[in-house]
């Protein structure tokens, strides 16, 4: 293999690597593991990755991220060589036009990507798709998505309060990954519904606000359930953003059943969301924006999702509980979820 | 025994991304606002535009709103508020 090209520092030991790290602001606020080059680079070559391939370019300010940084990136996190080839695709993924990845780095809206990965590779990394699915727990879960965070911060320039410009930013923001529950679901893998050939190994990663958590543990009706989500969507749109986009919904096994058993595909939650999350602008009246609900025709009706497909439906988290959640787009169609092949 | 770690950084060096020397005075001078097309603004940078010419004695005001307030300002944008000896450019809403 190459050389690799990244400057080194001489430390006494892996606390006074931590130190330097903190002290440089190169770290997230958590400890790292001391990305040392025999360690780089062994995660190099177990992905086949030269030092300077270049896993994606940044489409506004043309930053080229060579492999070898996203390398740093998972050692610091805490990843294992085996994960870093779903940190890879999760890059190139963002690095897609619609993704909007300087917009969604830079916005006062402090989003995060979060990264649902489907396919063989969930089972052979051991990644989490059931119990506190979206908290922590897991590592391949929580490094993956921390990875993601390092890469945006050193290689990126993503420093708050510098390109960063969140007002609150999100605890998605150290981490958001997840597996999906496929062996559980009755439903399509996210990524097959997608496009991506069954039985691939994929990711969709999507800028995210903080999720917001819903309870329906009262019916057997999947329409009751299919209206609680769209109620939590129908206030986001009220009190965060009106404008219509991707929003992802987890929903847990216990809803699983009630929709398996009624026989509701992902398509048909898809579509019975798409009719009911809908506000008028006159409702901004209600919430504290009245100020700007005359702009425009305020019987004018706003839909959440540009179409049912606008709709990722997430199969995810432990098998008891009515508990599941939406995740709000950052800025409506601003930045559209993007998915993947992982190269394994 | 020490250890060697490696710079995470693109660029160890950084960019030229620096804020440049505020001017001594604003008095005869060109300024450049940049709108970042939300729906304040227009109605901020009025009041400022007045603030700077009345109290601060600035000569004239350029001003230019952005297409789009989630995406950067096109290049032809930013090339005519070049001539500006300072610029403000704001976030938020």
């Amino acid at each position: 293999m190459e050389p690799l090209q990244s400057h080194q520092y001489e430390v006494a030991d892996a606390f006074e690597a931590n130190e330097l790290f903190q002290r440089n602001g190169w770290t997230d606020g958590l400890p790292i593991v001391p990305p040392t080059e025999p360690i780089v680079a062994h995660f190099l070559e177990s992905a086949g990755l030269a030092p300077d391939a270049i896993v994606g370019i940044e489409p506004v300010r043309r930053r080229r991220i060579p492999a070898e940084k996203v390398a740093i990136a998972a050692v610091m996190a805490g990843c294992r060589p085996e994960y870093l080839p779903v940190v890879v695709a999760t890059i190139k993924a963002m690095c897609e036009p619609e993704f909007g990845l300087h917009g969604v780095t830079a916005s006062t809206g402090g989003s995060a990507p979060f990264v649902v990965v489907n396919g063989p590779v969930r089972l052979s990394l051991g990644m989490n798709a059931t119990h506190n699915v979206l908290g922590n727990g897991s590592r391949p879960n929580a490094t993956i998505g921390r990875a993601l965070r390092l890469v945006i911060l050193n290689v990126l320039g993503g420093i708050p309060g510098q390109l960063d410009r969140s007002t609150l930013g999100h605890p998605g923001k150290f981490t958001f990954c997840l597996a999906e529950d496929e062996e559980d679901s009755p439903w399509l893998p996210l990524a097959t519904e997608r496009g991506m050939p069954p039985g691939a190994s994929a990711i969709t990663v999507l800028a995210v606000e903080s999720p917001h958590q819903v309870m329906n543990e009262w019916t057997h009706e999947p329409r009751d359930i299919a209206e609680t989500y769209a109620a939590a969507i129908r206030a986001n749109m009220l009190t965060y953003s009106i404008w219509a986009g991707n929003y992802a919904v987890v929903v847990p096994k216990q809803h699983r059943q009630i929709f398996a058993e009624a026989g509701w595909s992902k398509k048909d939650l898809r579509e019975c969301v798409y009719e009911r999350a809908r506000v008028s602008r006159r409702e901004w009246r209600t919430v504290g924006k009245s100020a700007v609900a005359p702009r425009k025709d305020e019987d004018a009706v706003y839909t959440a999702l540009r179409s049912p497909d606008d709709l990722l439906v997430i199969a995810a988290g432990g098998p008891a509980g009515g508990f599941g959640a939406i995740l709000p787009p950052w800025y409506g169609r601003k930045s559209l979820a993007v998915t993947k092949g992982i190269d394994a | 025994m020490t250890i060697k770690v490696l710079d995470p950084r693109l660029s160890p060096e950084g960019e030229a991304a620096r804020l440049a020397a505020p001017l001594a005075s604003l008095d005869g001078a060109l300024v450049g606002l940049l709108d970042n097309a939300k729906i304040g603004t227009a109605r901020f940078y009025d009041h400022l535009e007045a603030m700077l010419r009345e109290r601060f004695g600035v000569r004239e005001v350029i001003r230019r709103r952005k297409p789009d307030s989630s995406r950067p300002a096109p290049a032809d944008l930013l090339g005519e508020l070049s001539a500006a000896d300072a610029i403000v450019s704001g976030i938020g809403d």
